[in-house]
């Protein structure tokens, strides 16, 4: 079974054996990691920025790009596949939001996208159980199937699992 | 290898890059000139029959969507603009060193170049916010080209990423940049510079190579435009457009408030409009090499 690989603003979930998950080179892009125990279905988005004010007719075409119209898409998603509509019993993880080194924190879209992430899970209740976020380094997340384990990668970096 | 000779050897492998074509140079001396006309670039694609079919390609290829396909290399240029002119020149030229595995800084076949035209679609957006008068397609080139001391470097950096990134983070070089100096006796920049030179790239050029993540050392007369490619560069590692181990292990020099008015409120709208224009140009380029092949 091959794997599902996520650009920048996709979405996708699965529940096929065998089957993963993954998205490369995070940056200070965001990924949220849903996985329904109960059916063993797992679902990924990609997200690049906060909010989809700044471009409302970028929504229709993309709208995982945006933190705040992608994750009731992928939310959709996860119910389609597992027929599980509980969403607060998903088991939620989150990856990347990375910075550039810079004591000012100038350009911290990173940081952003985590909090508009949480935010938006917070409201759904459903809180992050496991995260690994910030700091200076880009992120490629996979998440399998079979094992539901969560494993980042980065280059010089090696490989661990959250 | 002592850093000595290991310069010797990068030296060596400078001299051996593949060379610039002409018509990618020309291209890269009247972009780099204030006063040119579009019609200067039409005049060299027009004596150049490889470059007028590759830009024919481009342009009618299904990244652009037109209802009508283009025959005239006239309106093709006037369409694409100079800087997707360049590019498909520079692909052309040397895209086979651009598109090399860098297994130095253990990045795949064609993050490279992915990264080099993601920085230069930013760094041309960062560019609208000059405070002095700036050729915005010459911040694209400049963006296109910053990199390119690393498809050389890269061999000499082989099983080097784990310590250069230890290194960073234990504080005992500042960045990856310093980490390659350290170990080689050479940078990226300092190579990208001597093979700038050795392709006889405008000044402009050579100064955005050089000192793209130190632009407060380039000559004042061509730091707007390094700014630019440093803040193009940024966004692109942040974007996830990196080129592997080195990927964000570099700092964000506050400077450019001098010469750019650009408020970081206005970063999320530079980066969706560089990913919008780079996915384009991205399709229309690897559509047309698949045609060719």
């Amino acid at each position: 079974m091959s794997d599902l690989v996520l650009g920048i603003g996709d979405f996708g979930a699965s529940a096929t054996s065998g089957c993963a998950i993954k998205t490369y080179a995070l940056g200070s892009c965001v990924a949220v990691i849903m996985l329904d125990p109960r059916t063993r279905t797992i679902g990924m988005i990609h997200i690049a920025l906060p909010d989809s004010k700044i471009n409302p007719s970028k929504v229709r075409e993309r709208p995982g790009y945006f933190a705040d119209t992608g994750l009731p898409r992928l939310l959709e998603k996860m119910v389609a596949v597992s027929g599980n509509s509980n969403t607060r019993s998903y088991v939620v993880k989150l990856a990347g939001g990375a910075s550039i080194m810079d004591p000012n924190d100038t350009f911290n879209i990173g940081k952003r996208n985590v909090l508009a992430a949480k935010k938006i899970l917070w409201a759904n209740g459903m809180g992050p159980v496991a995260e690994d976020v910030g700091a200076n380094y880009s992120r490629t997340v996979t998440v399998s199937v079979d094992t539901g384990e969560v494993t980042i990668s980065c280059p010089g970096r090696g490989q661990w699992k959250i | 290898m002592t850093e000595h000779s290991a310069v010797e050897e990068i030296r060596r492998a400078i001299e051996k890059a593949p060379l610039l074509s002409a018509n990618a140079q020309r291209l890269m001396q009247i972009t780099a000139d204030t006063d040119h006309e579009l019609g200067d670039v039409i005049d060299i694609v027009k004596c150049d029959a490889t470059l007028t079919a590759r830009v024919l390609r481009v342009v009618n290829s299904a990244a652009y969507d037109l209802l009508n396909p283009i025959s005239s290399i006239d309106r093709a240029v006037s369409y694409l603009g100079e800087r997707m002119v360049t590019c498909i020149a520079i692909g052309d030229s040397v895209g086979n060193l651009m598109n090399r595995p860098m297994a130095g800084y253990q990045a795949a076949a064609g993050e490279l170049w992915r990264h080099d035209l993601f920085t230069a679609f930013a760094a041309r957006e960062i560019a609208r916010c000059a405070r002095g008068d700036m050729t915005i397609d010459l911040a694209f080139t400049a963006g296109l080209l910053h990199d390119i001391g690393k498809a050389i470097l890269s061999e000499f950096l082989h099983g080097s990423a784990e310590n250069l990134v230890g290194d960073i983070d234990a504080g005992h070089v500042e960045n990856y940049l310093g980490g390659e100096k350290k170990l080689l006796g050479m940078d990226h920049a300092e190579i990208g510079l001597e093979l700038a030179k050795s392709w006889q790239l405008p000044t402009p050029l050579q100064s955005a190579i050089a000192f793209h993540h130190e632009p407060q050392r380039a000559p004042e007369e061509d730091r707007l435009l390094v700014y630019a490619v440093h803040l193009g560069d940024i966004i692109a590692m942040m974007n996830g457009f990196g080129t592997g181990s080195d990927s964000m292990q570099y700092q964000l020099d506050q400077g450019y408030q001098d010469y750019l008015e650009f408020d970081t409120k206005q970063l999320p709208g530079i980066i969706l409009e560089a990913t919008e224009l780079f996915r384009q140009a991205e399709a229309s380029l690897t559509q047309n090499q698949e045609t060719e092949s």
